[in-house]
């Protein structure tokens, strides 16, 4: 199988001169640093000579010491083999300008565009350079900048000054103080585009078309964002999305809070993954550190995920079921009945029922408590029973079936074009799951079966999330037998300072793929934490998927992705 | 007729309202059993607290504010200062309880806290401490900080007058070598013993 040396090698002899800088962390690890005149053709010798068929997203860093910018493109394979290279490119910070990768990889575009709004790094070639999760007020800010002093404080209604619209509607705008203009937290130059509006009513081509909005306030998907699809008739013809809602500028937060503190909003990007989001944030800084996990530790945290990961299944797929008839209402109140008891298991050893902040450095903060094995082999039977009886219910149902069969396919290498994860990309048949491709803790010598499906519709999507529940009530029963004692903590000291050095950790959230690659210039805080989350790859893919369908089909599909903004928007 | 259906709409309420009639019930009726590691109101043993801020200081909120409280104890906490923490910012992620040096700080299986005012839910050591000093407890502790507080200026008092004693020695010593340095050791001895003079007194 394909290693990162000779990734590394084969690059360097199909271009000499263009890597700059490279480093092999270890098989599945390559870091290089691109010619970025040479990055396209780098990229394309990629995915067709060495199966990097995955652009699993990218970052974009400020050195502003350095006086550059990075944009780092994370490139992987859908099972080909195991290396993550991360490609660096340069740019200096004066009009910082790199070459856009859309052409190679569809999903490129929404990452590119997140980069550019947030650090004013354009893109040649990127079709739709709009912003994404910032506000218009805010563009031209470029608030992921290591200089940006902060926009001004609107946070005071006071401040609102009223202004009549020409067709009649008030809006308020917040003029700036003459203090904010002279510290230059101002935005002067906001760069020229298109808003959202215009961009849909350019699509509207004749009188029987209409926009229909969806949201923000939608209950398809629990979380903020809107959804305006063009309508004729009872067919959508286009679909637009517009997130950014509940963004929280979490990765900003963390650049300014110490290296523990940043645990505790890893927690809040989506509560019902918060565990896996606590693993993966943690997991990057032990890399950096070179720091062991306790055996002990490494059992405690994989039992606490996979039961995180049924509890978020359960209510992702019961909350789903509201939105379509059928079996419809009544499982999603044993669900979330069921959950309650995996919840309960959970806070018995975290002390939280959803924000856990639970996952430390080198360890865990609690150690199981007494009685928690046999509460656990008590509970786990029944859930497998119950999860087996939910299948059934959904496998015998017609009009479950009439609204979800054939709904929203994907085929598998729609699925892996679009670097759709999670349960898209399985129930597609594409058996894609961190705890093979990236194993770690010691998810290697656990047994478990990837789930797939075939048709890659919104039944299969379902289906697969419910088997899912079913490996991980087989792996935690594993653990359970296996859990040696021990310590839970390392006894090694963690430094207030973590060195200088940089890490890219993957984690199978249970909505998929989520890394971090978090940076650290040796300070008491990281210089850069950029999470690639699971759902912000598969909102992605909405929107083409929308086209073409009924209305009503809108929700049986958005809502079987088992979304949450909040984690996509950060 | 519509005026006397009207006045039925106000009557019968009434009568039903006066009646035995549950309308407000608590929920949840029966409160869950919470696991002893749960996170809930913190709880402070103000008798080992040292005061040291720091679990104000990895407050990822800054919701830890040090006050001043009572019943601590003086011999450990000189300033007596103790954490103060405002529930309406916590987010209860126990990263203080982790950093108490003493363990002094814990969370406990309190969860309700409601008030009226923003201000209500801001809970000094009062509320937070489960583990306290009574009045007495303190004035003797404090006695005893008094106590050992002068004993150990008297001895550092003493060590200082014995350190300058040693100094004006060495001066002395050194007279034939500089007249200016010997000059300046006697002057400093003839200070300390009149600094001593009066401790003794007051010690007496
Ligand atoms: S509670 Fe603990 S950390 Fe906080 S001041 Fe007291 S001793 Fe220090
Ligand atoms: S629990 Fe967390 S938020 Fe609350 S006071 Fe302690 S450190 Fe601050």
């Amino acid at each position: 199988m394909t290693n990162a040396s000779e990734v590394l090698s084969s690059i360097q002899s199909a271009f000499p001169g263009a890597v700059l800088d490279s480093r092999v962390e270890s098989d599945r690890r390559l870091w290089a640093t691109i010619d970025s005149n040479k990055i396209l053709d780098v990229c394309k010798h990629l995915s067709s000579k060495l199966n990097f068929d995955h652009y699993s997203g990218s970052a974009g860093v400020d050195w502003i010491a350095r006086k550059e910018m990075e944009v780092v493109a994370i490139m992987a394979s859908h099972g080909a083999h195991q290396v993550v290279a991360m490609l660096k490119v340069k740019t200096p910070r004066e009009n910082p300008s790199v070459k856009s990768l859309t052409g190679l990889y569809w999903n490129a575009n929404w990452y590119e565009r997140e980069i550019w709004e947030m650090l004013g790094i354009n893109f040649e070639g990127h079709p739709e350079l709009y912003p994404l999760l910032l506000s218009d007020g805010l563009m031209g800010a470029w608030p992921w900048r290591k200089d940006f002093k902060g926009y001004p404080d609107l946070t005071t209604g006071e401040r609102a000054v009223a202004i009549t619209t020409t067709e009649g509607y008030t809006e308020y705008h917040f003029p700036p103080t003459p203090a904010e203009i002279e510290a230059g937290t101002v935005v002067t130059q906001r760069p020229k585009y298109p808003s959202f509006r215009e961009r849909e009513e350019r699509e509207i081509k004749s009188d029987s078309e209409m926009i229909m909005h969806l949201g923000p306030q939608h209950a398809m998907v629990p979380g903020p964002f809107l959804l305006d699809i063009l309508v004729e008739g009872e067919r959508v013809k286009k679909a637009f999305l517009d997130i950014g809602y509940i963004h929280k500028g979490i990765e900003k937060i963390m650049e300014n809070r110490t290296w523990l503190q940043g645990i505790t909003y890893t927690d809040r990007m989506c509560y019902v993954a918060s565990l896996s989001n606590n693993e993966c944030y943690c997991g990057a800084v032990e890399k950096i550190l070179g720091l062991e996990v306790p055996l002990r530790a490494q059992y405690i945290r994989v039992i606490l995920e996979e039961l995180s990961r049924i509890q978020s299944h359960l209510i992702g797929t019961g909350e789903f079921l509201t939105l379509i008839a059928g079996v419809g209402f009544a499982p999603w109140q044993y669900m979330i009945m069921d959950r309650e008891k995996i919840i309960s298991l959970i806070e018995s050893v975290t002390g939280a029922r959803l924000t856990h902040t639970f996952v430390r450095f080198g360890g865990v903060r609690n150690d199981l408590p007494e009685g928690f094995a046999e509460q656990c082999r008590k509970d786990l039977p029944y859930m497998k029973s119950r999860i087996e009886e939910f299948i059934e219910l959904f496998a015998q149902d017609p009009i479950y079936h009439a609204r979800m069969e054939n709904i929203g396919s994907i085929s598998a290498e729609t699925a892996k074009r679009m670097g759709c994860a999670g349960r898209v990309l399985r129930a597609a048949g594409v058996a894609y799951d961190m705890r093979r491709e990236d194993p770690i803790l010691v998810y290697p010598e656990l047994d478990f079966d990837i789930v797939t499906g075939t048709r890659g519709d919104s039944a299969d999507r379902i289906d697969v999330t419910l088997r899912e529940i079913l490996q991980s009530i087989r792996i935690i029963e594993q653990c359970l037998d296996k859990i040696p004692s021990g310590p839970i903590k390392t006894d090694v000291k963690i430094p207030k300072k973590i060195p200088a050095g940089e890490a890219y950790y993957r984690v199978e959230d249970p909505r998929g793929e989520m890394g971090m690659y978090v940076i650290s210039d040796g300070g008491d805080k990281p210089y850069r934490v950029k999470v690639r989350g699971p759902f912000y790859a598969t909102f992605q893919t909405l929107t083409p998927l929308l086209e073409g369908v009924y209305i009503a089909d809108a929700v049986a599909i958005a809502g079987s992705m088992d979304g949450c903004p909040s984690e996509s928007d950060r | 007729m519509l005026k006397r259906k009207m006045i039925k709409n106000f009557t019968w309420p009434l009568k039903t309202a006066t009646q035995e009639i549950e309308v407000t019930r608590l929920y949840p009726e029966v409160m869950m059993e919470l696991p002893a590691a749960e996170r809930g109101i913190h709880e402070l043993n103000a008798t080992i607290c040292i005061g040291c801020g720091s679990c104000a200081r990895v407050c990822p909120n800054s919701c830890i504010e040090m006050v001043h409280f009572k019943f601590g104890n003086p011999l450990k906490n000189k300033k007596m200062q103790f954490p103060q923490i405002d529930y309406g910012r916590c987010m209860f992620c126990g990263l203080c309880v982790d950093e108490c040096p003493v363990e002094c700080l814990k969370m406990g299986q309190r969860v309700t806290m409601a008030g009226w005012e923003r201000k209500d839910i801001i809970k000094g050591p009062d509320f937070l401490a489960t583990k306290r000093f009574s009045s007495k407890e303190v004035a003797d502790l404090e006695a005893e900080a008094k106590r050992i507080a002068a004993e150990k200026k008297r001895i550092a008092d003493a060590k200082k007058a014995a350190e300058k004693e040693g100094a004006a020695k060495e001066g002395a010593a050194k007279k034939p070598a500089k007249e200016g340095a010997a000059a300046n050791g006697a002057a400093k001895k003839k200070a300390a013993a009149a600094e001593a003079k009066p401790k003794e007194g007051g010690a007496a």
